[in-house]
């Protein structure tokens, strides 16, 4: 066989010589297992091989299948498209017409297990990388500007998001996002949409809504490329899919889980009558917390200014007068007691004055001598006739002159002299 | 009454208010002041309580403009 490489512009190689060559090649690549998707699938009766696409379960690549159609008629579940298989395949060329597929020699459906197995291996793996950290997950805005919902066209998620959004927000906006939500296709445009929606700066959130499905129908939202690029989102993501036991990787990847388009509206808006009823209640409790202040301290100012000392001061002045009376009425009773002693004390004294004073003697009949100097004689020694004397009588004075003196004899006289006449 | 107080400096505030005119009247109640002071003290007294009752009145005049305001 001459080697391709002699061929040169003079005498090129034949096509059936290039054809041998690449086929060669590639029968030495022996057979392999390969996983992937079931995306169509051509069997014609009275043709020996059936023509099927084998798509990559996350890159947009697809090879041509083919299989022997007893091969293909004899799988139990029968392959359907969007079905999930794992082929044992070789790849061969088909010179004549310079076709390359794979020839299929067994091929396996994935089964259930088989694809929740796939789908936990898949979870532990992004899990580890991080694509599921909890401190991750944003915030849902209190109140969206506009809600970016992924979902398909006139479907019942589509429905369920929207009137239940309105009902309890009126003036909710959306943009809303078609893609498949189920088959082959459907995670790629759950992609695309999801990616045009982020883009958008009015689209505060992202809603993907599906209603229920079996596994297999919610195997996109397992899809690898689906989480990453919920991962990379710049907006929060709601996963809305099925109904409340379906779990898929969206809901692991998402900002928030809903479960089921219906609970996503009540997630993304408020119920507005609920949040004015809210509102209306704090405001009356403020209200009602500041009146009852303000009366109780009405209450303890109005107590204090009833306090007597303060309601009528008369009666601070009416104890001070009151202590004035009673301490007048003390001080004129002293007086009036001192007064009256003092008088009998006059009394008494005039009384003694009086019986001491010789006027009464007088009246009595005794005389006093005063020589002329007014002394008071006392003895005869000394007084001769002819001084002047007068006498003290009780009504007056009489003058007179000394005839003589006649001294008494006993001497007892000067004795009743020195005593009181009490 | 006056509406509430100009809150200059020597107005006090309606707790510094209240709580000079609790003394005043313990005072005037415990006696022993003399009769000028007890005056002095007395009208100390009514001073304080107009204080107290006109921040009160302002208060209850804002909150019924609050509440009538909106007709609530």
């Amino acid at each position: 066989m001459p080697t391709l490489r002699d061929a040169t512009l003079e005498s090129p190689a034949p096509v059936r010589a290039v054809a041998n060559a690449v086929s060669q090649w590639i029968d030495r690549l022996g057979a392999v297992w390969v996983e992937g998707q079931i995306a169509q699938v051509n069997r014609r009766p009275g043709v020996g091989t059936v023509f099927m696409t084998l798509r990559d379960p996350i890159a947009d690549i697809s090879m041509t299948l083919t299989c022997q159609r007893t091969l293909f008629d004899s799988l139990n579940p029968p392959l359907v498209e969007g079905a999930s298989v794992v082929v044992h395949a070789r790849p061969s060329f088909y010179a004549n017409r310079g076709s390359f597929s794979l020839y299929a020699r067994d091929i396996r459906m994935v089964g259930l297990g088989e694809l929740l197995a796939r789908i936990e291996r898949r979870r532990q793996l992004l899990a580890a990388e991080g694509l599921f950290a909890p401190e991750l997950k944003r915030d849902l805005p209190f109140l969206p500007a506009r809600v970016g919902l992924v979902t398909a066209p006139g479907s019942a998620a589509e429905r369920d998001v929207l009137d239940n959004a309105r009902r309890r927000w009126a003036a909710v906006e959306f943009t809303v996002a078609y893609a498949a939500m189920q088959g082959p296709r459907s995670a790629s445009e759950v992609i695309e949409a999801l990616e045009k929606l982020d883009a958008d700066p009015g689209v505060d959130v992202i809603v993907v809504a599906r209603g229920g499905g079996s596994v297999e129908d919610l195997l996109p939202f397992s899809d690898e490329a689906l989480l990453r690029a919920v991962h990379r989102a710049r907006t929060p993501v709601v996963s809305a899919i099925g109904h409340e036991q379906d779990s898929p990787l969206l809901d692991l990847a998402a900002d928030v889980r809903a479960s089921t388009p219906t609970d996503a509206a009540k997630l993304l808006v408020p119920d507005m009558a609920e949040e004015l009823a809210g509102v209306t209640w704090a405001r009356d409790r403020v209200r009602s917390v500041v009146t009852r202040i303000v009366d109780r301290e009405q209450e303890r100012l109005d107590q204090l200014r009833s306090r007597p000392v303060m309601a009528d001061p008369r009666t601070l002045l009416a104890a001070r007068s009151d202590e004035l009376g009673q301490l007048l009425e003390r001080a004129r009773r002293t007086l009036g007691h001192r007064l009256d002693r003092a008088a009998d004390d006059i009394g008494h004294q005039r009384a003694r004055a009086r019986a001491l004073s010789p006027l009464a003697i007088l009246q009595r009949g005794y005389a006093v001598l005063q020589d002329a100097d007014g002394h008071v004689v006392t003895s005869v020694a000394g007084i001769a006739a002819g001084t002047d004397v007068s006498v003290r009588v009780a009504d007056g004075r009489v003058l007179a002159r000394t005839t003589g003196v006649d001294a008494d004899t006993s001497n007892d006289h000067s004795r009743t002299e020195g005593t009181d006449d009490e | 009454m006056s509406d509430s107080p100009t809150p200059d400096q020597d107005t006090p505030t309606y707790e510094a208010a209240r709580e000079e005119l609790v003394e005043v009247v313990r005072t005037l109640e415990a006696g022993g002041t003399t009769l000028e002071e007890s005056l002095a003290l007395w009208e100390r007294g009514e001073r304080l309580a107009q204080v107290c009752q006109a921040w009160l009145d302002g208060a209850r005049e804002r909150l019924d403009a609050v509440i009538e305001g909106d007709g609530s």
